[in-house]
């Protein structure tokens, strides 16, 4: 309690065997991680499924780019594309980056607030376990028998899976089923694991970490929570109905009977236009730990981020039609939703502006995590301008589903949350497994990723200027989308080299890594207060937490930042 | 004294204090609001897309239907209440508490009756999910998703019974019970929406 520091009285002895399980043995290391409930290791697993899936359905995007590489191209036969490209977008939103998501709240949030674990550890571990077997009930789908049907196979009706193509008469056999069903699944785990979350956060702030305090990851997480727990149940409901509609012939999305295929796009987009905040959000909450740590210099303006921050959870919640606005739907709701649109930009620019004036004046250190934060702020600025130009309506009903929309997206997911992504592994890599990453495998990884991400995304943009359509299996020549189309798939092959160095470099470091200690970046939020990897405990001690740097006020006494705050 | 050891309060497994798991609880029931909020979103677009070909079948227009209907209603309703003295009883250690939450099981089981008896008697007028169009889908489905919130909800009032029974449930130590509480009321303010949109409106 003198010097500011109070103790937390732990037992510090390891959790015992669980009865018939040896420690130390390949066994006993495959029971400690289907049993553990510890936040780290599922945290640890969250991310480690998400990788395993990332590989899966990255494998069928180069599949997609093969085909569509030139013109009359006959790679894949058109029923195996359509299936490739709903089971890449479905599995890269669900068993992709919301496992990562998870993943990073699940193993960072409990370090940042100095608690000792998740509220309910069990119910963490139902919900990674919900997550890992919905992602393996979809892939099911490839290898299950044909039906009585004779239509079997993976789903073909693209990722949101738009009604009246999933009633019965449109869609015999279980695909769409293995489709509703692995949702629907997910949908629980996501949402428990939300709750466990938003309740770790709220109750399990270490003494002196208010609200006020607490690092701009943890403020991300709890809003992206918030948005899971609030939106993912529609979804979950239009999977319900979905289901009844299949099988006891209920008629909600059939037009014939007085459905409205339309209410199926409704609940979609409620819940699938937050769904992007959900993603985006912890990659901004990344950015906003790894660009202060590296510029030397607070974050600036953190009041703003948090604002920011809160304010694009709430306006996310009412801009779903944007993505409907060629339905058809009627004048006020087109300008209500292009506005509503329009005004997301103001908090992420403000965003970009704070992450820029935190860099000014600083003393930048390229390190890798920086490094794809500094790709990150470009890529994103140019998804969120090209996000503002879609939503305008006109501009819109001109572009829907073309390339250029699938170009906007992919600047978005993976130019934007998938760097956030990378920038947080290089930086929290050290903490899990107390190596660092290697430097020159990352080097590699960086430039080849950002070579290829560029080469395959910027050219989508012009094709879809030129009015190649989305989904399309192939074109006729001579409507100038072959050098678009061919670099595009050339862009795809460095992607998939740089992302092979990824995982090459994930196993050599925590082999061979230098060893990282506690605090290789000399960083101020909590998790570096402990050692790497963190004990089952996570802390023997901790600070009192006296302004939002707890660990500058350790370092430098003399200067700290509750004197200022 | 030994045999009856393993079901004290001492023996059991340190929990988090009751505010956690009540917050818990609380952001879970925002989840199963938003769920019932699309359901019942979808049927009123839904109702109100179908304008005035939307008729109720005759078996939910019988006065005998209505009537029966409220008094579930009402019975369901006062579960609430005794639920909410049963819980302040057993919280202040007096007695009647156990009493009351075996009332409130009672209530909660004539309201099921009463809908399994509504089901039954509309299959029997033809009246299904997949043969009265989006009014019985949205009907069986509300209705449907509802009841089976109430079973649970009766479920774990039964476990908070036996567990109040075996001394697990005490003044001190009583998340268990605030929970199964928490979604008993929850799921009663949703009948109250329900009950408006289907049967009165």
């Amino acid at each position: 309690m003198a010097n500011g520091t109070s103790t937390i009285d732990v037992g510090t002895e390891e959790f015992p065997a669980l009865p018939g399980q040896e420690k130390g043995t390949l066994t006993g290391w495959i029971q400690d991680l289907v049993f553990t409930v510890d936040h780290k290791k599922l945290g640890l697993l969250y991310i480690g499924t998400a990788w395993l899936f990332f590989v899966a359905a990255g494998i069928m995007a180069t599949l997609i780019r093969l085909q569509v590489a030139w013109p009359g191209n006959h790679v894949v036969d058109p029923a195996t594309f359509n299936a490739l490209f709903t089971m890449h977008g479905t599995i890269m939103i669900f068993w992709v980056a919301m496992p990562l998501i998870f993943g990073f709240a699940n193993y960072v949030v409990p370090l940042q607030i100095g608690a000792r674990d998740m509220a309910f550890p069990r119910l963490n571990a139902f919900s990674f376990w919900l997550t890992f077997f919905s992602g393996c009930l979809l892939m099911f789908s490839y290898v299950a028998g044909p039906s009585l049907y004779g239509a079997s196979g993976p789903p073909q009706v693209a990722w949101f899976a738009l009604a009246p193509l999933t009633s019965r008469a449109f869609y015999p056999g279980p695909s769409v089923d293995y489709w509703s069903l692995s949702l629907l699944v997910s949908g629980i785990g996501s949402v428990t694991g939300g709750v466990n979350v938003m309740t770790t956060i709220f109750c399990y702030r270490t003494k002196g970490m208010t609200l006020y305090r607490m690092p701009l990851f943890t403020w991300a997480t709890l809003t992206t929570m918030f948005l899971v727990v609030v939106f993912l149940p529609p979804l979950s409901a239009a999977q319900i109905m979905l289901t009844l509609q299949r099988y006891a012939g209920a008629k909600f999305f059939e037009p014939l009977a007085g459905g409205s295929p339309i209410l199926w796009q409704h609940f979609f987009w409620i819940f699938g236009h937050p769904e992007v905040y959900i993603l985006v959000l912890p990659a901004f909450g990344i950015l906003s730990e790894v660009i202060p740590v590296f510029s030397r210099k607070p974050i600036f303006g953190y009041p703003m981020m948090v604002a920011a921050i809160v304010l694009i959870g709430f306006v996310s919640a009412g801009v779903w039609a944007h993505h409907m606005f060629t339905v058809g739907l009627n004048s006020f709701s087109v300008t209500f939703f292009a506005f509503a649109t329009l005004v997301i930009a103001i908090p992420t620019g403000l965003k970009i502006f704070n992450w820029v004036g935190t860099m000014y004046g600083g003393k930048i250190r390229y390190e890798l995590p920086m490094l794809f934060c500094l790709a990150f702020i470009l890529q994103f600025l140019i998804a969120g301008l090209t996000g503002v130009m879609l939503g305008v309506a006109p501009f819109d009903w001109q572009l829907n589903d073309s390339y250029f929309v699938v170009a906007h997206f992919h600047y978005v997911i993976v130019g934007g949350i998938v760097f956030g992504i990378f920038a947080g592994t290089y930086y929290w890599y050290p903490k899990a497994f107390g190596r660092m990453m290697d430097n020159r495998l990352g080097l590699w990884h960086f430039w080849l990723f950002l070579i290829g991400f560029h080469l395959t995304f910027d050219p989508q943009h012009f094709s879809g200027i030129l009015g190649m359509p989305r989904r399309i299996y192939t074109y006729q020549p001579g409507r100038g989308w072959e050098i678009w189309n061919l670099l595009s798939t050339i862009g795809a092959f460095f992607q998939a080299a740089g992302a092979l160095l990824f995982v090459i470099n994930l196993f050599w470091s925590a082999w061979k890594g230098k060893e990282a200690g506690e605090d290789p970046w000399d960083a101020w939020t909590l998790e570096w207060e402990t050692t790497s990897p963190p004990p089952d405990y996570n802390f023997e001690t901790l600070p009192e937490v006296r302004s939002r740097r707890p660990l500058w006020d350790l370092k430098h006494p003399e200067d700290p930042d509750w004197k200022f705050e | 004294m030994q045999a009856t050891a393993a079901l004290t309060v001492d023996h059991l497994p340190p929990q988090p204090p009751p505010n956690v798991i009540r917050f818990g609880m609380l952001t879970f029931l925002a989840s199963e609001a938003m769920l019932f909020g699309g359901l019942i979103g979808g049927y009123i677009v839904l109702r109100s897309g179908a304008g005035p070909g939307w008729q109720m079948p005759e078996a939910l227009k019988n006065p005998t239907t209505m009537a029966q209907t409220f008094v579930a209603t009402i019975m369901l309703l006062s579960s609430s209440f005794t639920l909410h003295f049963s819980e302040v009883r057993i919280l202040r250690g007096q007695r009647g508490g156990r009493l009351l939450l075996l009332l409130t099981l009672v209530l909660g089981g004539c309201f099921l009756a009463n809908q399994a008896h509504e089901w039954f008697s509309l299959y029997h007028e033809g009246f299904w999910f997949n043969t009265a169009g989006i009014m019985g889908s949205s009907f069986f489905v509300l209705t449907g998703f509802h009841g089976m919130h109430v079973f649970i909800g009766a479920l774990l009032l039964l476990a908070a019974l036996v567990r109040t029974a075996l001394g697990l449930i005490t003044p001190e130590r009583h998340a268990f019970l605030d929970c199964s509480s928490l979604y008993w009321h929850f799921v009663d303010i949703v009948w109250i929406f329900l009950f408006t949109i289907l049967y009165i409106l």
